[in-house]
C-alpha cells in the first residue's frame, strides 16, 4: 500500500467504502468491481520484482476484504488474479516447458479432456528477456511484464463475463423432459441455466416466493416470460410439494472448501426437505464463488443479518420493544445436503470442491 | 445485502454533475444531556461506541453527499479536532467536510441558518440535518423528488423527511412529537402543530383555509420527525429576512405555512423504508441505541459499517463482541441479549450484562449487574454493584456495592462509592478541583464552554438547573457560567436521599426547578421529565396534578377526536378563531382606511393594494372578517352620490369594476359574508339607497353569485336579528334582496318556460 500513489489509493478506498455501505452487493458485481480496481492498480503501480507486485495486490486485497468480509467473491477474485499472475510470471521466466501439471487437474478429469483456457495460451514473446531488480532500469521488469499481466486479468474478466453461458452449457444433461424442478430466490445463474435447458427440454418449474426478499416473484416472471411453465408457490408449501419434485436447483453466494455453501435464506429449509425425500439438490454457481474457507466452527454472524424492517414493520410500535427479530440474509447449507455443484469449470460433488479450490488458487494466498 | 441498495451506484454517478451539499447543525442548543455534556459537545457523545457525529456523517455518506459543512458552536475546537482526526479527512473518503465555527452569540438553529446565509456556504439545494442523526434513509432519493418538484413548482422550498412509526413507538420523542397535516395526494405539508407532554396537548386547530383548498387531507400523529430537511437556497435567506425565527419547526415551518405573503410550499417525504431518528434526549438515546443493536439501522450496524471503524463480531441474540478477541470475559460472566462490548474491556466473574453498551477499556467487577445501561470508555465498575437504565460517562469509577437506579446520569471522571446508593434520575458531576489545581485545570476549561443558554427563548428546551441568576449572566463569559453553575450547585447542597459514599468526588445536581423559578421553567421542567432515560411516567414522587401519566393511547385518541370535532366546528362557523390582536381594532380600521384612500387616490394596482392589506393584517393580527369589513366600507364610501339613476349606475360600475376584485384578494373568499357586510355598512351609511345597485353590480362582476345572495337572504342576521339602531335600514336592504331573488326566480321560470 505504501508504494501506491494517490489516485490508485483513491480507487481502492472508494470501492472499500461502497462495499462497507452495501452500495455494491452480489457476488458477481463485487467480483467485477474488484477486478477493475485491480487492473487499475497494476497499471499504475511501480514495482521492480515479483515480490513487490504480489505485496501490492495483496495489500489491496486485504483492504477490500476487511471492508466487507461477507462478500467472499472479492477475496476470491484477488486470489485468482494472484494465481494467474504467478502463472504468467513463471511462463515468462522459464518458458512454456514448465507447464507440467496441466494434465492432471480434477476439472480436466471431470470434463474429460476439455482443455482449460489459460493452459493453452503460450506466452512466448517475453521469454527469457525478463530481468528482475535491474539496478540501471528499475522499471524494466514492470514494463516487460505489464502487457502479460493485463492479458491475465482480461482472462479472469472474460471468465466472469461468460460465466452464465458456461454454467448453463450442460443444462440439458441435468434437466430431463417432464421433470418438476423446484428453485427459490433470484439467481441469474439458475435463471440462465433453466432457460438454456428449456431450449431442449419441456419441463415445469416451481419457484418459492422466498420471503422476506421475495426474489422468487421476479424469478417466476422471467421464467414464464421465457416460455417455461412456471408456478409461483408460497414458502409454506415447500415441504408438501417436495414429494412431487424431481430436483431442487439452488444458487449460491459462496461455495466453501468443505463442500458447504452460503445461499439465500430458505435454501437450508429446501435442502433439508429435499434430503428427507431423497430429492437431488443441484447448485449452479460460477467458479469465482469458490472460497477457501472451511466453516468448521460455524459463525453466527456469517449469515449476514439484515434489517428487521422486512420482517416486522417499524410502525408496529407495541412489538418493536418486546420482540427481537432476526432477518438472516443467507443460510449455511452443509455439504451433506448438496448432491452436485454445476460450475463453469465442470460438475463436481461437494467432496471434491477442496481439490478444485487448490487448483484455482495458490495456497499461500488463502490468508491475504 | 438487500437488493434495494443495488441501484445506489447509478444514482451516485448521476449526482456527480452537481455536488450534493449538506449542512449539519452540530449543536443541540439545549442542555438535556447535562452533566455529560459539560466537557464535550453532545455530538461527540458516543452512541454504540462511536461519536454521534460519525453516525451522522455515515448517514449522509450513504446518501451520496459529497460536501458537508458542520456548524459548530459549543466546544467547536473539539468538534474540529474530531473531524480532523477522523477517517473522513483521509484521502479517498470521497467527502469534503468543512467545520464552520460560528459565533458564540448563535443561540438557536435560526441563528445558525443566518450564519449559513451570511457566509454564502450553499450554492444549490442542500440537505439540512442535526449533528445527532442516525439514519439509513436514501436521502438522495428525497433530493431527487425535491428537485423534480422544484422543476414544476418554484415555491416548493423544502422537503421534510418523516418516518412512519406507531404513535407510541419507543423512538418517537415523547413530548417533542408533532402533528402533521398533509395533503393526501401531494403530501404537501399544510399545517404543523407541535405536541408537548406538559401541558398535554389535547387538541390541534386546523385552519379553515386548509380544509377549503384541499379535498382530502391526512392528519398524522404517527410520524417521527427526523429533522432531515432538503432545502432550497432560499431557505437560509428566509431566515435572514425573518430575524425572529429560532426553531426550524416551531418558527420557520409554522411561519412559512401561516404566511399569506410568502406563498411558499413545504412538502413532506413520508419514508416507508429505512430508519431515521435523532438523539434528542436521554430517552431517545436509549431507544436509538436499542434500534442500532437490533439492526434497524442496517447496514449501519456495529458488525458491518461501524462509523468509528471498530470491528465487532455479531453473535446470537444481537450480542456484539470485538473481533480482535481483546475482551476478557470470565467464565461465569453472563452476557445477555442486545449487548455491545468495546475492545479491551474486562468482565469479571459472575457479572451480568443485559441490553447495555459497554465502552472500551472498561472493567465490570465481579458479581456486578448492568442492565439497560450505557457505560462510556474507561469506566471502572467495582464488584457487587447494580447499574440500571443509566448513562455513565467516561473515566468514571464506581466503587464496590454501589446501587445506581434507573435514569441516573453520571458525568465524566466522577468517583462514587463505596456503598453508594443513587436514587432514580439522579445526576452527578465531578466537584471542581481545589484551588492549587486550578492552574492546570484552566487549560481544560478554556475550551469548555457551555452547551447553551438560549433556553429562555425556547421554553420547551429549558432545563431544570437553570436559575434566574444564571439568566442574568447570560452575556458573560461562558466558562464562568459553567463555573458559576457548578459553584451554585456546590453552594446549595441539594437535599437528597442518595448516598454518595465516602470516597466520592461528586456533587448532586438539583432535580427540580429552583424555588424562585418562574412558571415557564416549571412547565419546561415537567415537559422535560418525560424525555429522560427510564421515565415511564410513573415515578409517584414527581407526578402531580395534570401530569401526563396517562397512557399514550388515551392521549392520542383524545387528540384525534378533538381534532375531528374542531375541524367540523370550524367549517360550520364562518369566523376563524384567532388570537386577540396587539393593535387596537379601531387603529387597524383607521390604517386600512388610510391605505385604501391612498390606493384609490394614487391609482395603485389591485395586487399591490392587496399585499399592503395583508401586511397590515399580519402586523395587527386581526381576523380576516375585519379586513373584509374595512375594505367593503372603504369601497362603498368611495362611490360618489350623483343625481340621476343612469350616472349613478355608471359611477358604481366604475368603482366596483376597478376595486371589486380586492374584496376577494385579501386572503379568503367568502361571498356570503361580503354581502352581509355590505348590507350592514349600507344600513348605517348615507349610501343606503345604493345597496341594491351595488349588489347588482357585484353580481354582474361575478364577485357574488346567485347562490350567495340566496344564502345571505336566508341568514337571520340579514333580516335584522341582532341589529338594534339600524334595524329599519337593515330590513330595507333585506327587502331589496328579496326583490332581487324574485327577479332571479322569474328569470329562471322564464328560461324554463322557453
Amino acid at each position: 500500500m505504501a508504494t501506491e500513489n494517490g489516485p490508485t489509493l483513491r480507487v481502492v478506498e472508494n470501492l472499500a467504502w461502497k462495499l462497507r455501505r452495501r452500495q455494491i452487493v452480489g457476488s458477481r458485481a463485487t467480483a467485477l468491481e474488484t477486478l477493475l480496481v485491480l487492473r487499475q492498480v497494476i497499471t499504475k503501480s511501480r514495482f521492480s520484482n515479483m515480490e513487490q507486485l504480489v505485496t501490492i495486490i495483496r495489500g489491496v486485497g486485504r483492504r477490500l476484504v476487511e471492508a466487507q468480509p461477507k462478500e467472499h467473491s472479492v477475496g476470491n477474485t484477488v486470489r485468482k488474479v494472484l494465481h494467474h499472475i504467478r502463472e504468467e510470471y513463471h511462463t515468462a521466466m522459464k518458458g512454456a516447458a514448465t507447464e507440467t501439471y496441466s494434465g492432471f487437474t480434477i476439472s480436466k478429469f471431470v470434463l474429460l479432456g476439455q482443455p482449460r483456457k489459460q493452459t493453452v495460451v503460450p506466452k512466448t514473446e517475453s521469454k527469457g528477456t525478463l530481468k528482475e531488480n535491474d539496478p540501471d532500469d528499475p522499471d524494466a521488469f514492470a514494463r516487460s511484464l505489464k502487457p502479460v499481466l493485463m492479458e491475465a486479468i482480461q482472462d479472469v474478466l472474460d471468465e466472469l463475463e461468460t460465466v452464465y453461458d458456461n454454467v448453463s452449457k450442460n443444462a440439458q444433461n441435468h434437466i430431463h423432459s417432464d421433470e418438476i424442478i423446484l428453485t427459490l430466490g433470484m439467481s441469474k445463474t439458475v435463471e440462465s441455466f433453466l432457460i438454456s435447458a428449456a431450449h431442449h427440454r419441456n419441463y415445469t418449474v416451481m419457484v418459492l416466493e422466498t420471503a422476506p426478499s421475495y426474489g422468487g416473484r421476479g424469478m417466476a416472471k422471467t421464467l414464464s416470460t421465457a416460455g417455461i411453465s412456471t408456478f409461483l408457490v408460497p414458502d409454506s408449501s415447500l415441504y408438501g410439494l417436495m414429494s412431487r419434485v424431481n430436483k431442487v436447483l439452488l444458487g449460491a453466494h459462496a461455495i466453501l472448501a468443505n463442500g458447504g455453501m452460503f445461499a439465500i435464506t430458505g435454501s437450508l429449509l429446501a435442502a433439508t426437505a429435499a434430503h428427507a425425500h431423497s430429492t437431488p439438490v443441484v447448485v449452479c454457481a460460477g467458479q469465482f464463488k469458490l472460497t477457501p474457507l472451511w466453516n468448521l466452527y460455524h459463525e453466527y454472524g456469517a449469515l449476514d443479518f439484515g434489517d428487521p424492517n422486512q420482517v416486522l414493520g417499524f410502525e408496529e410500535d407495541g412489538l418493536v420493544d418486546k420482540v427481537d427479530v432476526v432477518n438472516p440474509f443467507y443460510d449455511y447449507v452443509p455439504p451433506n445436503l448438496v448432491d452436485a455443484f454445476v460450475t463453469n469449470d465442470g460438475d463436481h460433488p461437494p467432496s471434491s470442491i477442496y481439490r478444485l479450490i487448490k487448483e484455482t488458487y495458490d495456497d499461500e494466498d488463502n490468508e491475504l | 445485502m438487500a437488493p434495494k441498495t443495488a441501484s445506489g451506484k447509478e444514482k451516485l454517478i448521476d449526482d456527480e454533475d452537481e455536488v450534493l451539499q449538506a449542512v449539519i447543525l452540530a449543536d443541540s442548543f439545549d442542555k438535556r444531556f447535562r452533566p455529560l455534556t459539560i466537557g464535550k459537545p453532545r455530538c461527540l457523545l458516543p452512541i454504540c461506541n462511536a461519536p454521534l457525529l460519525d453516525w451522522t456523517f455515515e448517514s449522509l455518506a450513504l446518501a451520496g453527499v459529497q460536501e458537508i459543512f458542520v456548524i459548530c458552536r459549543s466546544h467547536a475546537e473539539q468538534v474540529e479536532a474530531a473531524i480532523r482526526e477522523s477517517k473522513w479527512s483521509r484521502p479517498g473518503s470521497g467527502i469534503k467536510i468543512v467545520p464552520i465555527m460560528t459565533a458564540k452569540e448563535t443561540f438557536s438553529a435560526g441563528d445558525a441558518m443566518r450564519d449559513v446565509y451570511t457566509r454564502g456556504l450553499v450554492t444549490s439545494d442542500f440537505v439540512l440535518v442535526m449533528g445527532d442523526l442516525v439514519s439509513n434513509i436514501r436521502i438522495d432519493e428525497v433530493v431527487r423528488v425535491h428537485k423534480e418538484r422544484r422543476r414544476t413548482n418554484k415555491d416548493a422550498i423544502m422537503t421534510i423527511v418523516v418516518k412512519e412509526s406507531g404513535a407510541a413507538h419507543r423512538t418517537r420523542p415523547l413530548g417533542e412529537s408533532s402533528v402533521f397535516v398533509l395533503d393526501a395526494e401531494s403530501s404537501e405539508c399544510l399545517h404543523y402543530e407541535p405536541v408537548s407532554a406538559h401541558p398535554p396537548t389535547k387538541m390541534t386547530r386546523i385552519p379553515r383555509e386548509v380544509l377549503e383548498a384541499h379535498p382530502e387531507i391526512e392528519i398524522r400523529n404517527d410520524l417521527i420527525d427526523c429533522s432531515i430537511d432538503v432545502c432550497s437556497v432560499e431557505v437560509p435567506s428566509l431566515f435572514q429576512d425573518n430575524f425572529d425565527y429560532e426553531d426550524i419547526r416551531r418558527d420557520f415551518l409554522h411561519g412559512v405555512l401561516t404566511s399569506d405573503l410568502l406563498m411558499k410550499n413545504i412538502y413532506c417525504y413520508v419514508a416507508q423504508d429505512g430508519y431515521a431518528a435523532r438523539v434528542r434526549d436521554t430517552k431517545s438515546y436509549d431507544a436509538i441505541s436499542k434500534d442500532i443493536l437490533s439492526r434497524w439501522t442496517f447496514p449501519l450496524v456495529p458488525d458491518d459499517n461501524h462509523p468509528s471503524g471498530h470491528v465487532y463480531r455479531h453473535a446470537r441474540g444481537n450480542k456484539y463482541m470485538p473481533a480482535d478477541n481483546s475482551v476478557t470475559l470470565a467464565r461465569t460472566a453472563k452476557i445477555g441479549n442486545n449487548t455491545l462490548i468495546g475492545a479491551s474491556t474486562k468482565i469479571l466473574e459472575g457479572a451480568q450484562i443485559t441490553g447495555s453498551v459497554i465502552g472500551r477499556n472498561c472493567v465490570i467487577g465481579a458479581g456486578t449487574i448492568v442492565e439497560g445501561s450505557y457505560i462510556f470508555d474507561g469506566t471502572v465498575v467495582g464488584p457487587q454493584c447494580v447499574v440500571r437504565r443509566s448513562i455513565i460517562g467516561a473515566g468514571v469509577t464506581i466503587k464496590e456495592k454501589t446501587r445506581i437506579e434507573k435514569g441516573c446520569l453520571v458525568g465524566d471522571s466522577v468517583v462514587v462509592g463505596p456503598l453508594a446508593v443513587l436514587d432514580s434520575f439522579e445526576r452527578l458531576s465531578r466537584k471542581r478541583v481545589s484551588e492549587e489545581d486550578e492552574e492546570e485545570e484552566d487549560e481544560d476549561e478554556d475550551d469548555e464552554d457551555d452547551e447553551d443558554e438560549d433556553e429562555e427563548e425556547d421554553d420547551d428546551d429549558d432545563e431544570e438547573e437553570e436559575s434566574d441568576e444564571e439568566e442574568e449572566e447570560e452575556s458573560d463569559e461562558e466558562e464562568e457560567e459553567v463555573d458559576s453553575e457548578i459553584e451554585e450547585i456546590e453552594a446549595n447542597p441539594v437535599a437528597t436521599s442518595s448516598i454518595l459514599g465516602k470516597e466520592a468526588n461528586a456533587i448532586v445536581w438539583p432535580r427540580g426547578p429552583s424555588e424562585e423559578a418562574d412558571e415557564d421553567e416549571i412547565i419546561a421542567f415537567r415537559n422535560q421529565r418525560v424525555r429522560r432515560l427510564g421515565d415511564d411516567g410513573s415515578d409517584a414522587e414527581l407526578s402531580d396534578e395534570g401530569s401526563e401519566s396517562s397512557s399514550d393511547d388515551d392521549e392520542d385518541s383524545d387528540e384525534e377526536s378533538s381534532e375531528e370535532y374542531d375541524s367540523q366546528g370550524e367549517s360550520d362557523v364562518p369566523e376563524v378563531v384567532m388570537p386577540t390582536g396587539t393593535m387596537q381594532e379601531s387603529e387597524f380600521k383607521y390604517e386600512v382606511a388610510q391605505s385604501l384612500e391612498r390606493a384609490f387616490a394614487e391609482g395603485h394596482s389591485v395586487d399591490n393594494a392587496a399585499v399592503e392589506l395583508k401586511t397590515l393584517r399580519m402586523a395587527s393580527n386581526v381576523p380576516l372578517s375585519h379586513v373584509r369589513q374595512a375594505v367593503i366600507s372603504a369601497i362603498v364610501e368611495d362611490i360618489n352620490i350623483v343625481d340621476g339613476a343612469q350616472p349613478q349606475r355608471k359611477e358604481i360600475a366604475r368603482v366596483i369594476g376597478r376595486w371589486g376584485e380586492l374584496i376577494d384578494k385579501i386572503g379568503g373568499v367568502d361571498a356570503v359574508e361580503t354581502v352581509l357586510m355590505l348590507q350592514m355598512h349600507c344600513a348605517s351609511s348615507e349610501r343606503l339607497p345604493l345597496f341594491g345597485q351595488i349588489l347588482a353590480e357585484l353580481y354582474q362582476k361575478d364577485i357574488v353569485e346567485e347562490d350567495d345572495i340566496r344564502a345571505w337572504y336566508a341568514l337571520p342576521a340579514a333580516k335584522g336579528v341582532g341589529a338594534e339602531k339600524t334595524v329599519e335600514n337593515v330590513k330595507r336592504c333585506w327587502a331589496v334582496g328579496a326583490r332581487m331573488i324574485e327577479q332571479f326566480d322569474e328569470q329562471e321560470s322564464e328560461s324554463e318556460s322557453e
